[in-house]
C-alpha cells in the first residue's frame, strides 16, 4: 500500500473537514470534495445499482418498472442477461420488492424457449434439493447446541477449541471404521461362522524354530490386583485380544470365491488412515492458509478485520459484552504497542544487533540443553522400566509395580509441565515483539511435547533391536526379550494413552474444582483471591489433545483399536471439559480470535501427524517383523507384503509398476515439479507487481478527480458569485 | 403488551419466505413465535409492526453496540413489520451469502447515510467498539489511520463501497462475526 503517497489528505486534518475556499489552491490536496458530487459520478451510481440489482435505469425512482416495460428494455439485451442465475436470496431488497421481481421473473420465463426453461427449472429443484439435504445434514452434526451455547458464552476462541475436539471425535471413529472394514470383520466374521470362510496359516519356512517361540507368561497364582494392573497396561489377559498385533497370527481368510489377504489388508489400513487424516487435515486447513496468504503482505494482522469484524453478533449476554469490549480495547493497544516495538527494534543499533543475536544464540543453546536433558531423561527411564519389567514382575509390590509400568508416561508428563515454565521464563530475556514471543513459546511447547513421543519410540526401537550378547542375526531383532515387539509397543503406546486420560480427569477433579470452591468460599484470603479462579488456556488445552491423537496415529498400527478407545476417550474428554469451562472458569480477558485459532490448532495437528509418521516408517520399512506373532511373520519386513504382492500382478501391470517407481521416471518428474512451481511464483510475482503499479495508478486517478471537482467547484462559485453578468 | 391473534402461518407462506429469504423453516417459525408474543393485541401478523425500541430490546440485540443502525437500516417508516425481521434475520442467518452482508454491514456502519464510510463514522464505530468515554486521542488516531491505510484505495480518507468490499472479502474473521442465530427460541 502506498503510504508515501503525497499529501495523504485526511491524515493531517482528520476531523476539521469543512471545506474553507481560502485554504483552496491549485496544488492543495487538502481538498475533500462534497460528498453529493461523489455520488452524482457514473461510477458511484453503476457501483449502486450493481448492489441492489434493481431493474430500472433510472436509479432515483427506484422502483420496478412495469413488466411490458422491462421486457421491451431488456428484449435486445437478451432476456437471459436479466434473469440471472443469482438466486432471489441474494438481492439486497426487503421482501416484498423480492416477491415483484420474482414475479417479473416468471412472467419473463414465458419467453424464454421451451429448453431454458427446462433447464432453470431443473438447475432450481436441484439447488433446492442440495439445501434441503444440507439442512438435513446440519442436525446431524454432533454437539451442535452445545457449541453453539459455549460460542454465545465464552466466545469463538473456545468455541473453535470444541469444533476441533469435535473434529478430532470423527476422524478416529472414521480410523476405526477402516481398521475395522479392513482387518477386523473378515477375522470376526470367520470366528462367529456367519460366513463359511476358514483361516489359512501358513506354516513357517527356512526359519530357525527359535523366532518363532512366544511364551505366553502364566504364573501359577493369579492375584487380584493383577488383574487391575493387566487393565492398565495392557499386559497379562489383555495381551492375547485382540486390542494388540500379536492376536492377527493369520495370513488369509479364505472365503468361498477368493482369498483375502490378511497381511496385505494391515499395511493398507495402516497407510489409508494416514492418508486420509493428512488429506482431510489439509482440506480443513486450505481456507484459513489462504486467508494467511492473502493478508501476508507488511501487515501481519489487519486492522480492517478488527474494526469492522471486531464485534461478535453472537453475543447475547452482558456479561460476555462487557468482555467482548475490554478484550476489543486490549487488543487494539497491544497491536498498537507491538507497532511500536517493531518500530524500536528496527532503529536499533548494529551494536545493540549484535549483542541481541549473542544473547538469543545463547538462550536458544540453553532451550536445546533442556531439551536433550528432557529426552535422556525419558530414555533412561524407558531403559529401566523396559529392563525391569522383565524380571519377576509378579513378585514385586502393586504400587512399584505400577511405577515401572508407567515410569516413562509419569517422565514425559512431569517433563511436560515442568519445560513450558522454563521456556516462558527464558524468552523474556530474548527480546522479541510480544506477539512473536508467544508463538514462539508455543511453537516450542509444541515440539517438546510431540518430540518426546518419538523419543520413547526410538528408544524402544533401538532396545528391540540391539542384543547384548550377538543373538540378533538369528531373527534381525532381539527375540528373547521381545519375541513379539509389536505387541510390547502397542502395549506402551497403551499406556501412554490411558495415563494421559487419568491425568486430564485428575486435573480437572483435584485442581480445577477445589481451586473453585476455594476462591468462592474463602473470599476472605487475599492470597486465594489473588490466584483467582482459572481461565481456559486454550494452548495446552490443545497440545494435550494433540498429543492423545499423535499416541493413537503410532498406537493404530501396532493396537487396531486404539481408535476405538481415543473415540471413546475424546469423548469423555468433550463432556468433562465442558463441565469444567462452565463451572470453573471465568472468560479470559484476552481472547484468541477464531481465524487465527483454526489455523494454529491444525498446523500443530498437521506437525502431530508428521512426528508420528516418522517411527511407523522406520518401524514398517527396517525392523524386522517378529515371527513368533502378527501378520507379518513369512515376511522380512512389513513393508516386504507390497512387493510380493506387485510380483503376483500380470507382467504388464508389473513392469508399468517398476517403471513407476525406478529413478529413471523419479528424477525427470521430480525435475517438471520443480519447473511448475518456478512457473507458478515467477507468476505470482508478476501480478503482485501489477498489483502494486494499478494501486498506485488508483491513487493518482483519485488526486485527479479530486483536482477536477475543486475546479468545478471554483467555476460554479464564479458563476454563481456573478448573477447579473451577461 | 398482549399477543397478536394467534394465526398459525399458512403453508404457502412459509414456503415462500423459505424461498425468499436464507432462514430455514424452524428458523422463520421462532422469529414467528417471538414476533406473535411482541405484537399489539388485535392484528394480524402481517399487518402489525413493532417499533424500533422493541426490536432494539430483543436478547438478539440488546447489548449489541451497533442495535440503533441495525433498526435504522431494515425497518421501514421507523416501524417493523414482520417481513422486515424476516429480511434483517434472514442476513444476520448463517447461510446468508457474504455479498449480502457485505452490502448490509456497510449500510450499518455508514452512520451519516453519505453513501461512504468517512472519518466520521470510523470515529463513531470505533468508540462505539471501545465502549469507553475516555479512549485516549493517540488510540482513536492510530487506528483510524490504519484502518484507512490498509483498504482506503484511493486515498481520499474515505471507504467507498467498492473498497469496503474488498477489505471485507480479505477479513477471515467477517462471516463468523457477522451472524445472529438466537432469535427467542
Amino acid at each position: 500500500m502506498s503510504e508515501g503517497s503525497a499529501g495523504d489528505p485526511g491524515h493531517g486534518s482528520s476531523r476539521q473537514r469543512a471545506v474553507h475556499p481560502e485554504n483552496l489552491s491549485l496544488g492543495s490536496s487538502c481538498f475533500s470534495p462534497p460528498v453529493n458530487f461523489l455520488q452524482e459520478l457514473p461510477s458511484y451510481r453503476s457501483v449502486a445499482r450493481r448492489r441492489t440489482n434493481i431493474l430500472s435505469r433510472d436509479k432515483q425512482s427506484g422502483t420496478l418498472l412495469k413488466p411490458t416495460d422491462s421486457f421491451s428494455c431488456q428484449l435486445d439485451g437478451g432476456i437471459t442477461e436479466n434473469l440471472n442465475s443469482q438466486s432471489i436470496r441474494k438481492y439486497a431488497l426487503n421482501i416484498s420488492e423480492k416477491r415483484r421481481l420474482r414475479d417479473i421473473q416468471e412472467t419473463q420465463m414465458k419467453y424464454l424457449s421451451e429448453w431454458d426453461q427446462w433447464k432453470r427449472y431443473s438447475s432450481k429443484s436441484w439447488k433446492r434439493f442440495l439445501e434441503k439435504a444440507r439442512e438435513m445434514t446440519t442436525h446431524l452434526e454432533l454437539w451442535r447446541k452445545d457449541i453453539r451455547s459455549i460460542e454465545g458464552k465464552f466466545g469463538t476462541g473456545i468455541q473453535s477449541y470444541f469444533s476441533f475436539l469435535r473434529f478430532l471425535v470423527v476422524l478416529n471413529l472414521v480410523i476405526f471404521l477402516i481398521i475395522f472394514m479392513l482387518v477386523l470383520l473378515p477375522i470376526l466374521l470367520t470366528k462367529y461362522k456367519i460366513t463359511n470362510s476358514t483361516f489359512v496359516l501358513i506354516p513357517f519356512k527356512d526359519m530357525d524354530i527359535q523366532c518363532t517361540l512366544y511364551p505366553i507368561s502364566s504364573s501359577g497364582l493369579i492375584y487380584f490386583y493383577s488383574y487391575i494392573i493387566d487393565l492398565l497396561s495392557g499386559t497379562g489377559f489383555l495381551e492375547e485380544t485382540s486390542l494388540f498385533y500379536g492376536h492377527y497370527t493369520i495370513d488369509g481368510v479364505k472365503f468361498q470365491s477368493f482369498t483375502y489377504d490378511l497381511p496385505l489388508a494391515y499395511l493398507i489400513s495402516t497407510i489409508a488412515y494416514l492418508a486420509l487424516s493428512l488429506l482431510w487435515i489439509v482440506k480443513r486447513s486450505v481456507e484459513g492458509f489462504k486467508i494467511n496468504l492473502i493478508r501476508s503482505e507488511e501487515h501481519f494482522q489487519s486492522y480492517c478485520n478488527k474494526i469492522f469484524a471486531g464485534w461478535d453478533f453472537c453475543i447475547t449476554n452482558r456479561s460476555m459484552a462487557e468482555l467482548k469490549h475490554s478484550s476489543l480495547r486490549y487488543e487494539l493497544r497491544a497491536d498498537l504497542e507491538e507497532e511500536r516495538i517493531r518500530q524500536k527494534i528496527a532503529e536499533r543499533t548494529s551494536e545493540e544487533t549484535i549483542r541481541i543475536y549473542t544473547l538469543r544464540l545463547f538462550l536458544n543453546c540453553i532451550v536445546l540443553a533442556v531439551l536433550a536433558a528432557c529426552f535422556y531423561a525419558i530414555y533412561l527411564a524407558t531403559a529401566f522400566s523396559q529392563e525391569h519389567m522383565k524380571k519377576e514382575i509378579d513378585k514385586m509390590v502393586f504400587g512399584e509395580n505400577l511405577l515401572i509400568l508407567y515410569l516413562p508416561s509419569i517422565v514425559i508428563t512431569l517433563a511436560n509441565f515442568i519445560t513450558p515454565i522454563i521456556f516462558a521464563k527464558i524468552i523474556h530475556y530474548e527480546d522479541y515483539s510480544p506477539g512473536f514471543e508467544i508463538r514462539l513459546t508455543i511453537l516450542r511447547c509444541v515440539f517438546m511435547r510431540l518430540a518426546t513421543i518419538c523419543v520413547l519410540v526410538f528408544t524402544l526401537g533401538s532396545k528391540i533391536t540391539s542384543c547384548g550378547d550377538s543373538t540378533c542375526e538369528l531373527c534381525g531383532y532381539n527375540q528373547k526379550l521381545y519375541p513379539c515387539w509389536e505387541t510390547q509397543v502397542g502395549q506402551e503406546m497403551y499406556k501412554l494413552m490411558i495415563f494421559d486420560f487419568i491425568i486430564i480427569l485428575a486435573v480437572t477433579l483435584f485442581v480445577d474444582f477445589p481451586r473453585k470452591l476455594l476462591v468462592t468460599y474463602c473470599a476472605s484470603s487475599k492470597l486465594i483471591q489473588c490466584w483467582g479462579q482459572q481461565e481456559f488456556a486454550i494452548p495446552d488445552n490443545v497440545l494435550g489433545i494433540v498429543y492423545g491423537q499423535t499416541i493413537c496415529w503410532i498406537g493404530a498400527f501396532f493396537s487396531p483399536l486404539l481408535p476405538a478407545i481415543a473415540t471413546l476417550k475424546f469423548v469423555i474428554i468433550f463432556y468433562v471439559k465442558e463441565l469444567s469451562l462452565l463451572y470453573t472458569c471465568r472468560p479470559s480477558p484476552r481472547q484468541f480470535r477464531a481465524s487465527n485459532s483454526n489455523f494454529f490448532f491444525l498446523l500443530v495437528l498437521l506437525i502431530g501427524l508428521c512426528l508420528a509418521i516418522i517411527p511407523l516408517t522406520i518401524s514398517m520399512a527396517r525392523i524386522p517383523s517378529s515371527k513368533a506373532c502378527g501378520p507379518f511373520t513369512n515376511f522380512n519386513t512389513t513393508w516386504e507384503v507390497i512387493p510380493q504382492t506387485v510380483s503376483t500382478f500380470p507382467s504388464s501391470l508389473q513392469t508399468l509398476i517398476h517403471a513407476v517407481t525406478s529413478e529413471a521416471f523419479a528424477v525427470p518428474f521430480f525435475m517438471i515439479i520443480c519447473l511448475v512451481m518456478f512457473y507458478f511464483i515467477a507468476l505470482a510475482g508478476a501480478h503482485k507487481q501489477v498489483v502494486v503499479q494499478l494501486r498506485e495508478q488508483l491513487s493518482l486517478e483519485s488526486r485527479d478527480k479530486r483536482y477536477l471537482i475543486q475546479k468545478l467547484t471554483e467555476a460554479q462559485r464564479e458563476v454563481r458569485s456573478q448573477p447579473a453578468s451577461a | 403488551m398482549g399477543q397478536c391473534l394467534r394465526y398459525q402461518m399458512q403453508w404457502e407462506d412459509l414456503e415462500e419466505y423459505q424461498a425468499l429469504t436464507f432462514l430455514t423453516r424452524n428458523e422463520i417459525l421462532c422469529i414467528h413465535d417471538t414476533f406473535l408474543k411482541l405484537c399489539p393485541s388485535g392484528k394480524h401478523y402481517k399487518e402489525a409492526t413493532l417499533t424500533m425500541d422493541q426490536v432494539s430490546s430483543l436478547p438478539a440485540l440488546r447489548v449489541n453496540p451497533f442495535r440503533d443502525r441495525i433498526c435504522r437500516v431494515f425497518s421501514h417508516d421507523n416501524v417493523f413489520s414482520f417481513e422486515d425481521v424476516l429480511g434483517m434475520a434472514s442476513v444476520f442467518s448463517e447461510q446468508a451469502c457474504p455479498s449480502l452482508k457485505i452490502e448490509y454491514a456497510f449500510r450499518i456502519y455508514d452512520f451519516n447515510e453519505n453513501g461512504f464510510i468517512d472519518e466520521e463514522d470510523l470515529e463513531e464505530i470505533v468508540l462505539r467498539l471501545l465502549k469507553s468515554d475516555d479512549a485516549s486521542e493517540d488510540l482513536l488516531m492510530d487506528v483510524m489511520h490504519h484502518v484507512l491505510s490498509e483498504s482506503d484505495l484511493d486515498n481520499d480518507s474515505m471507504l467507498s463501497f467498492s473498497e469496503f468490499e474488498h477489505a471485507m472479502a480479505k477479513s477471515p474473521d467477517f462471516m463468523n462475526s457477522f451472524r445472529i442465530h438466537f432469535w427467542g427460541c
